[in-house]
């Protein structure tokens, strides 16, 4: 198989996926009455990637075959599509207040910070690894829980309820620990000598793609999970330091705002 | 102060008699502006016995072949040219502008902890002291300023050279480290009313952010030096690769360090430039968000770049093009620095004034710097020019080109601030031609030499053609450079003898510290002006077009940190990066190594029931605090001694321990396991110590009835410390006696 053909055959289709994000497109239509706005493009860009996750070739080679493309799943599902959903929901109304409802304890910053820290190292125990990477009901309860434990995590800093969010100041050393907890998980699996997810080290080859990527990309096992662990180690700190800086700019914004509600009151 | 309780003293007596005049009054001075002083005095002490060192060199370079230097005295030579710029110059001179400045800019009395504040610089003379007195005990240390393992090691640098290397950057590191937590405090508690985090100066900004990288670079290095200690004094092997080691992690442990090290010395550099340049272009900054923001980005960045120092190490390939990628990344936060800059500079009227003329040379230099360091991230350049002249070239248009061109343009700037009299602009133009010639002509031609394949640290080249030219040029250059800087010492000679009165703002520049008078007094300002914006003294000036005209409100005022509290959390922070550091050594060298015999002796049933008991001591300081909260003595003093009692027994229980472990022939230097397990345990234990030993204060202070009067804000403070000590303790059982060595 070539990698051309490997492209564009290993798609999954998953009718439960492909349904969930129809469903979810059309609640979010209907519960803004087919009115977007520029949010809605978080939240259209959000389901994208998140339908690219669990259903493109990537979700495929998840599934026991490359370590690094489980880790582009698993930092898709926790650090990029719960944020990108949360951006989408209008700020005011019923909905904004959803994941509020669902979670009531929510609001602590100190558990969501452990969710987000957690759905990192938790799911890179090698057993639980192993589990989600072969059994299918352990890798749809993993991406359950990463959407969820995402969601926790990115809430204090991007809720679009701004009575939800972390103040900016407080949200930077909020991300940077963040970021600090996940770079040393993708240090100790970059430079790991043996397989932290075993699974991976001599994946059983169904599709018969294994020689493409083992000749045709040059990918060893160890080569693998280098990557992986890069993955988590640099672009996935690249996210933490784009929010920080976001909250920098939110930091240097605000007052300017407050002072033009003000003004605009003694108008 | 007995003599003038007669009559009332006038402001000048007061003055005089407070500060105190003479040798001891300086020695013993506590006051921020002194002891910034001192710093950069010694700083410039420094800064000329690494200059000879650095013409020394030169001079054995000028011609091929040269004999004037043996091999090992050029190796000692450079190896304490690099130690004494970066470590005993280049940081302690940014301190020092830093501890004088950044209390004057946010409107404060004093920093955060003024008698930490005085520990910190003695730490700096005794550092140097240290490193220097290796001459008289063998032989400098001539293995690099890195000190790469294994040639650093015992074999094959049996003289102490390196050892008191180790131990001079120790205790420079402690120095640094507590100041960088007193700049944080002040800044964060200290401000003046109306100065809030986002009207900060920028020098202050970009030094308090630098502070943060201080903290959590400098412990990688501290644990690196312990470790190289352990192997050079007690025999173990930790980077000794012949005996199972590992001279890689050296080398990420010392660029853990050393990255952020390289920021460390450029940030604050930067917070000068964008003080000088909006003054000499009459505008204010140019995007100060940006500028403020990119500091941060370059602060977390540099932490995620080390790598590209050893991509000759041979990492694989993934390793180097994720490090590679991200070095090229944190160019473009710099870059955004530089167009900043760039356009405040655009439409200003611009006064060429010496401060500005070398603002100006750092931007044309630095950026030189950076894009020569931009080539280095390059994976197939890195291998062809690292450890070339190249490199030389690159890293001296950095920190010479950058850092000492932001030094320099500081100096000029400040100087009149710090002594009443200004610097001549007539001698100080002829030092800014000499040491941009100078150093242009020392340096640039490196780059060339570089390409040539010179390599750096060797003491001799061979006749080449063109070597021979272009390095007596180089010399030629640096001798230059060194007679700049006499001429400096001239300049500043002439303007304290008799320089022109500077009066209190003579740049009408617009920041807090130009509000204070030339020197400022002891107790820095009579009054504060009103601070509604981010330049206060151009707002009092210009009371009908103000920065912030819509903020005559005042902005809604955030509370300032408690100072002690933000000190203990900093403190805490940068004991959990050391932490962090030894548990991946002891991770590193116990998990999938070959097994080390050892581990099985361990008794974690034993040892787990006096984990207990250190657990129990947070629980009962818990509860002693809530007594004392309570106002209720006899309760608080109960608990404290249970608590002391408690900690106490852990320290019992450590000693048994490793006293069975002893018997059983297990020492430090027996294998990887034994060195890492009794440096791990051994420096928590030791935390315990401390806090034991701070707790029999706490008790000291308390029978003498000195929490009666409500101030209990150390007992909190030194309550965050014991909690913290027993978390790192829950983390090393759970790594070393519950999960143990795995194969």
């Amino acid at each position: 198989m070539t990698t051309h053909e490997f492209l564009l055959t290993a798609w999954d289709w998953n009718p439960f996926v492909l349904a969930a994000c129809v469903i979810t497109l059309l609640l979010y239509g209907l519960s803004c009455r087919w009115k977007f706005s520029g949010k809605s493009f978080f939240f259209l860009a959000g389901l994208v990637l998140c339908f690219l996750a669990l259903d493109s070739p990537v979700s495929l080679l998840a599934r026991g075959t490359l370590f690094s493309a489980h880790m582009l799943q698993h930092l898709l599902l926790v650090l990029i599509v719960p944020p990108l959903l949360l951006m989408g929901l209008p700020g005011s109304g019923a909905h904004g207040q959803i994941p509020g409802r669902l979670l009531p304890w929510g609001n602590n910053p100190l558990i969501a910070w452990f969710s987000g820290v957690g759905a990192m190292w938790i799911w890179h125990v090698p057993a639980l690894c192993d589990a989600a990477a072969s059994n299918g009901s352990v890798h749809v309860l993993q991406t359950f829980s990463l959407l969820f434990l995402g969601v926790l995590f990115w809430r204090p800093i991007v809720s679009a309820r701004k009575e939800d969010r972390l103040s900016p100041l407080a949200g930077i050393p909020y991300l940077f620990t963040a970021c600090v907890a996940c770079s040393l998980l993708g240090i100790w699996i970059s430079f790991a000598p043996v397989g932290v997810c075993p699974v991976y080290m001599n994946p059983v080859d169904q599709l018969g793609i294994l020689p493409m990527i083992r000749n045709g990309w040059g990918l060893t096992p160890i080569a693998d999970q280098q990557i992986g662990g890069l993955l988590m180690w640099v672009p996935a700190c690249l996210i933490y330091l784009g929010a920080i800086m976001v909250l920098l700019g939110r930091y240097y914004r605000r007052p300017i705002k407050e002072m033009e509600i003000k003004n605009a009151r003694k108008k | 102060m007995k003599g003038t309780t007669s009559h009332p003293p006038s402001i000048e007596i007061f003055h005089a008699q407070k500060a105190g005049e003479g040798f001891f009054s300086w020695v013993a001075t506590v006051d921020h502006k002194r002891i910034g002083i001192l710093y950069l005095l010694t700083a410039f002490f420094f800064f000329g016995v690494g200059g000879l060192e650095a013409l020394v060199m030169r001079v054995q370079l000028a011609k091929p072949n040269n004999t004037l230097l043996s091999p090992d005295a050029y190796n000692q030579l450079f190896t304490m040219h690099g130690t004494t710029m970066i470590f005993l110059v280049v940081m302690p001179t940014l301190i020092g502008l830093a501890n004088y400045f950044v209390p004057l800019m946010i409107g404060a009395r004093d920093m955060a902890f003024p008698r930490l504040n005085a520990m910190s610089y003695w730490f700096l003379p005794f550092g140097g002291l240290l490193l220097h007195f290796s001459l008289l005990a063998g032989g400098a240390p001539s293995v690099g300023w890195f000190s790469y393992a294994p040639l650093s090691e015992t074999p094959f640098a049996p003289s102490p050279g390196v050892d008191y290397w180790i131990l001079a950057l120790f205790a420079l590191g402690i120095g640094s480290i507590s100041t960088s937590i007193n700049l944080i405090a002040t800044v964060l508690a200290l401000r003046a009313p109306g100065m809030s985090i986002r009207r900060l100066p920028l020098f202050a900004w970009m030094v308090f952010v630098n502070s943060f990288l201080l903290i959590m670079a400098l412990p990688a290095l501290n644990a690196a030096i312990i470790m190289l200690f352990i192997d050079r004094q007690l025999e173990a092997h930790f980077f000794l690769p012949s005996h199972g080691g590992s001279a890689i992690l050296w080398q990420h442990f010392f660029w853990t360090f050393g990255h952020p090290e390289v920021y460390i010395m450029v940030l604050p550099a930067f917070g000068i430039i964008s003080e000088v340049i909006p003054v000499f272009a009459r505008k204010p900054i140019f995007g100060y968000e940006f500028v403020a923001a990119s500091t941060v980005a370059i602060a977390i960045l540099s932490f995620g770049v080390w790598a590209h120092h050893m991509f000759a190490v041979g990492l694989g390939q993934p390793m180097d093009l994720f490090f590679a990628a991200s070095s090229m990344m944190i160019a473009v936060p710099t870059g955004v620095k530089i167009f900043n800059w760039s356009a405040t500079l655009w439409g200003g009227s611009i006064h060429l004034t010496t401060s500005m003329l070398f603002a100006v040379a750092f931007l044309l230099q630095f950026t030189l710097g950076g894009l020569s360091g931009v080539t280095f991230a390059v994976v197939p350049i890195d291998w062809q020019v690292t450890d070339t002249y190249y490199l030389v070239a690159h890293f001296h248009y950095v920190l010479f080109g950058g850092s000492f061109f932001g030094v320099f343009a500081g100096l000029y700037y400040w100087f009149p601030k710090m002594t009443g009299r200004l610097l001549s602009e007539s001698i100080g133009k002829v030092h800014f031609w000499l040491t941009v010639i100078g150093f242009n002509m020392a340096f640039f031609v490196q780059h060339f030499l570089g390409l040539m394949g010179m390599t750096r640290r060797v003491y001799t080249y061979p006749d080449y053609p063109g070597w021979g030219l272009l390095n007596m040029v180089s010399t030629i250059g640096a001798f230059i450079l060194g007679l700049s800087v006499l001429v400096l010492v001239w300049n500043m000679a002439v303007s304290l003898r008799r320089g022109t009165p500077a009066g209190d703002n003579p740049w009408n520049a617009w920041t807090l510290e130009w509000a204070a008078s030339s020197p400022p007094a002891e107790h820095n300002f009579d009054q504060l002006p009103p601070i509604q914006g981010r330049r206060p003294l151009w707002d009092l000036a210009h009371p009908e077009n103000p920065d912030e005209p819509e903020a005559s409100g005042g902005e809604p005022e955030s509370k300032r940190s408690d100072r002690n509290k933000t000190g203990m959390m900093c403190f805490i922070a940068s004991e959990a990066f050391f932490f962090i550091m030894l548990l991946i050594a002891y991770i590193f060298y116990n998990f999938s190594q070959h097994p080390n015999p050892g581990a099985q002796w361990l008794n974690p049933l034993k040892t787990g029931i006096f984990t207990f008991c250190l657990l129990a001591s947070s629980f009962t300081f818990w509860r002693a605090e809530k007594r004392l909260g309570a106002k209720d003595h006899t309760g608080f003093l109960v608990w404290l001694l249970a608590t002391l009692a408690l900690g106490g027994v852990f320290l019992v229980g450590q000693g048994m321990e490793y006293f069975e472990l002893f018997l059983k022939g297990l020492r430090a230097g027996t294998n990887l396991f034994s060195a890492s397990f009794f440096m791990v345990t051994g420096l928590h234990g030791l935390h315990v110590l401390v806090g034991l030993i701070w707790l029999l204060i706490v008790l000291g202070f308390a029978l003498a009835g000195d929490f009666k009067t409500g101030k209990t804000e150390s007992v909190k403070t030194m309550g965050f410390y014991w909690h913290f000590v027993d978390v790192v303790w829950i983390v090393v059982f759970t790594a070393i006696y519950l999960v143990g060595p795995v194969s």
